[in-house]
């Protein structure tokens, strides 16, 4: 992993970019800050936030032009904040005479200020602030300039005579009526270090650099009226406060110009959107100032303007309470560990890798592709905990194996010659299918792990529709089946490894069956499929569904709205979404679309493995996909289903609308447990090779136990939260009787027995009566006990 | 893994028929390698953990040393 080139995607992420009122200040106020403070009622909080980047702002704060309000995006939803009205009662209400300055030892150099204008006056306060001894030359009896020009125009002279008074109280050397000529300049040269020239007028044109204000003589920086002679108040104030920055880089021999990119105004890359903001007209102003009241009002209609739109919408960033900036500098942390906890871990298996961050990213940022390559480096690097996806990994082994692993041509016509008689013939699209029989591989339905262990029931039927739909249009093109799984959970576990054995093994088996183009029914698979198969032409089921037509069920014409909840793992596929509002519609109900839909839509939270890394992440993401549907969701992917309804959510399957199992209303959805899974698919493999290609499995491969074991729903219920599968049970159980390796408790009459089953060491305590096993507890732990 | 762990119990060894005991027992994941007095039988060396030690510490400890 290149993490320095990680870390770059980092950069570019605005999360951090300023608002466009900062930017547009000169000097930087930080003005959502401040008017949070104003908000809250802390006028002196506000006046510090005020102070801390404007020069003589119990001044400036009353007289400022205001650039930000220009720029300010509310302008376009009932107009800008009034942050210089804000910013009048600020100084009104919260100033506080500073404390007396403490007089510091001046000694890092000598520096000259001409003029005593403004920006003269911020320039010589800056300097002084940073340890040089000041000697500042005005040519008037008064410092000032401009700002006189304000006297009974926002400004009273007291306040001026006041605040500039603090020049002198600082320790700042003003000499009054000394008038500074150009013929003067090289005996001050010689004087002083440097020399910061702000008077207004000059008889000599200097080239002055417009970042760092230094002149072609080095030790020479112009600012102010010369520079600017129609310069606003805030921005003669910048100036001498830059030209500080910058004479004192100077005298210290540091770089002019490195990160000084941003000084003055300058473009922020955030431009918030206002247009699903509601317009909020300014609080009008009911004296010459706002009231704190009415100050408080006026702030709160400020949008505090930040890129957050990947935070708002994922639950995981806000569980980690994270940024994608700071997301990445935490992963770069995780892998640079060499020694130490690796804390990251659960963060980096958190995320259900949806990329819906990417689709809300205005800079297109996405953490799907990090957090995929990371936990690849993990995997490589044997730094993935092994729990985090241990269940998942040999769930899906069980899926590659001859449990239900299964790959077949269409019957051909010689073997289904028993279905070609009358009625049958004429009545079954099925069975016309077969009779059509080419011998030639045209399509294989491959319905995928899921929804073969969830909706196991359909996949018969499924089959036998798309045989008579397909046939019917394309004789050349038979029908072939092929289960298994594409290998999604390896792809998220980053198991590149076992991903690339399982992809090359679906590729072959393409190859053999001479190229077919693939029938996807899982979201999933369709994601897989494009990423790691691209070679291979895959269709959805629900488009052939569109096209061909609809199994013909009996439609109950419910006419219910349901809300449409898309897959996250084909958000960039249309034509997906498209094919299943016709579906929906067909079938006679209305769509009601969700806030995030289509391609912005939500993970369901199974995405990622996060429901094995991290049970807890993956329930609020269910919950918070949730709350905003009102009716009954409908999805597309198994896995959805499974999600939403175990967080009660009541939700359909394309396939129960469309062969028109709606349970009933009432009775609550029971979702199939990961033991029940497993057995539904070795089912589906066997009723399948039965019903259609008229085999019995080679082999009975269900081991056989002389016990019944009886577990109640709650023992179910912490079986699946512990991952336990009742074939795990019943091994632990079947050892230990015919071992006699158990505890037992006198007192409670019950068993305890244990059995290591490759890396984990499964505990069943149990009640054993006659043949029947009752189980009171299950639990299990991956720590090796070295018994003897 | 050094916390108190609960040394009387009312399970005895089924096909011992013997009373547990406390004793020192090894126990090993990815890297670590520890020795925890545990209750076993003292005949046949069979280990008792309890559902509180298996979800609880050993789940901690575990845990930890896959963030290693």
């Amino acid at each position: 992993m290149d993490l320095d080139q990680l870390l770059e995607i980092s950069n570019q992420c605005i999360h951090s970019e300023p608002p466009v009122c900062v930017a547009s200040c000169p000097v930087h106020m930080d003005v959502i800050a401040f008017v949070s403070e104003v908000e809250k009622g802390n006028f002196s909080g506000a006046y510090k936030m005020m102070e801390s980047k404007i020069p003589l702002s119990r001044l400036i704060g009353k007289i400022c032009d205001h650039p930000c309000e220009k720029a300010c995006v509310r302008s376009h939803a009932g107009g800008s904040i009034r942050i210089g009205e804000l910013e009048k009662s600020v100084v009104t209400f919260g100033y506080s005479a500073p404390k007396k300055p403490l007089l510091l030892p001046k000694n890092k150099g000598n520096i000259a200020v001409i003029g005593g204008g403004l920006s003269g006056c911020v320039a010589a306060i800056e300097l002084d602030k940073k340890g040089y001894k000041v000697a500042l030359f005005e040519k008037s009896n008064r410092l000032g300039g401009r700002l006189w020009e304000y006297v009974s125009k926002g400004l009273e002279a007291r306040e001026i005579e006041e605040e500039l008074g603090m020049i002198e109280q600082k320790g700042i050397a003003v000499h009054y009526g000394v008038e500074v000529l150009e013929e003067d300049l090289p005996r001050y040269l010689e004087t002083y270090d440097a020399i910061y020239l702000g008077a207004r007028t000059w008889s000599k044109s200097y080239t002055v650099d417009p970042h760092s204000f230094q002149s072609e003589i080095s030790a020479l920086f112009i600012g102010g009226g010369i520079q600017n002679p129609n310069a606003l108040m805030i921005e003669s104030a910048s100036s001498g406060k830059r030209a500080a920055v910058s004479i004192d880089r100077y005298i210290t021999q540091s770089s002019m110009l490195a990160s000084r990119e941003r000084e003055g105004v300058f473009e922020t890359k955030l431009h918030y959107a206002t247009d699903q903001v509601a317009p909020l007209a300014s609080v009008p102003l009911s004296a010459s100032i706002y009231s704190q009241d009415e100050a408080a009002a006026e702030a709160s209609r400020c949008l505090k303007c930040q890129c957050d739109a990947c935070i708002k919408a994922c639950v995981h960033m806000q569980r980690f309470s994270i940024t994608p900036d700071s997301y990445i500098r935490s992963i770069c942390h995780n892998e640079r560990i060499v020694l130490g906890t690796r804390r990251a871990n659960l963060m980096i298996n958190s995320c259900t890798e949806c990329g819906l961050c990417k689709a809300v990213c205005p800079v297109g940022i996405g953490m799907a592709d990090i957090i995929h390559a990371t936990r690849e480096s993990m995997v490589k690097r044997n730094k993935m905990p092994l729990s985090a996806h241990d269940f998942a990994l040999k769930d899906m082994a069980f899926s590659q194996s001859d449990y239900f692993s299964l790959v077949r041509k269409q019957p051909s016509k010689e073997a289904s010659k028993d279905l070609f008689y009358y009625p049958m013939i004429a009545f079954s699209a099925y069975a016309r299918g077969l009779y059509k029989g080419s011998g030639k591989t045209g399509y294989l339905f491959y319905p995928g792990c899921q929804l073969s262990s969830t909706h196991t029931d359909y996949i018969g039927s499924i089959y036998k529709h798309l045989v008579g739909v397909i046939k019917e249009k394309d004789a050349m093109s038979d029908v072939g089946l092929f289960l298994g799984c594409c290998g999604a959970p390896a792809d998220w576990a980053g198991r590149g490894d076992l991903m690339h054995d399982n992809v090359e093994k679906i590729r072959q088996t393409w190859e053999a069956e001479g190229r077919p183009t693939f029938i996807l029914a899982c979201s999933s698979c369709a994601s897989t499929f494009a990423k790691y198969l691209p070679m291979i032409q895959t269709v959805s089921l629900w488009e052939i569904f569109d096209t061909y037509g609809l199994p013909e069920v009996d439609i109950k014409k419910g006419k219910r709205e349901l809300c449409i909840h898309d897959a996250c793992a084909i958000r960039d596929n249309p034509k997906i979404h498209e094919s299943i509002r016709n579906i929906v519609k067909t079938l006679g109900y209305s769509v009601q679309e969700l806030e995030y839909s289509k391609e912005k839509t939500k993970c369901c939270g199974y995405g990622g493995l996060v429901a094995c890394a991290n049970p807890e992440q993956a329930e609020e993401f269910a919950a918070d996909r949730i709350c905003e549907s009102d009716p009954d969701v409908l999805v597309y992917c198994a896995m959805c289903k499974d999600m939403l309804v175990k967080g009660n959510k009541r939700a359909y399957h394309i396939l129960d609308i469309i062969y028109a199992n709606e349970i009933n209303q009432e009775t609550p959805q029971k979702m199939p447990t990961l033991s029940d899974r497993q057995n539904n698919r070795k089912r589906l493999k066997r009723q399948l090779l039965k019903e259609i290609w008229n085999e019995e499995e080679e082999g009975a491969m269900d081991p056989t136990y002389d016990f019944a074991l009886h577990i109640s729903d709650e023992i179910t219920a912490l079986m699946e939260k512990r991952f336990i599968l009742l074939g795990d049970v019943e091994k632990v159980v079947a050892n230990s009787l015919s071992h006699q390796e158990r505890f037992f408790n006198p007192k409670s009459s019950d068993y305890l027995a244990r059995l290591r089953i490759q890396n984990v060491t499964y505990w069943v305590r149990y009640e054993e009566s006659g043949r029947d096993i009752t189980v009171k507890d299950a639990y299990m732990h991956r720590m090796e006990v070295v018994e003897g | 893994m050094n916390e108190h762990i609960d040394t009387t119990t009312e399970w005895v060894c089924d096909k011992c028929r013997q009373a547990l005991v406390s004793q020192k027992v090894k126990v090993r994941y990815l890297d670590g390698n520890f020795e925890v007095d545990l209750l076993k039988c003292p005949t046949c060396q069979m280990v008792f953990i309890s559902d509180e030690l298996a979800m609880g510490k050993m789940l901690e400890v575990e845990k930890g040393l896959e963030d290693k």
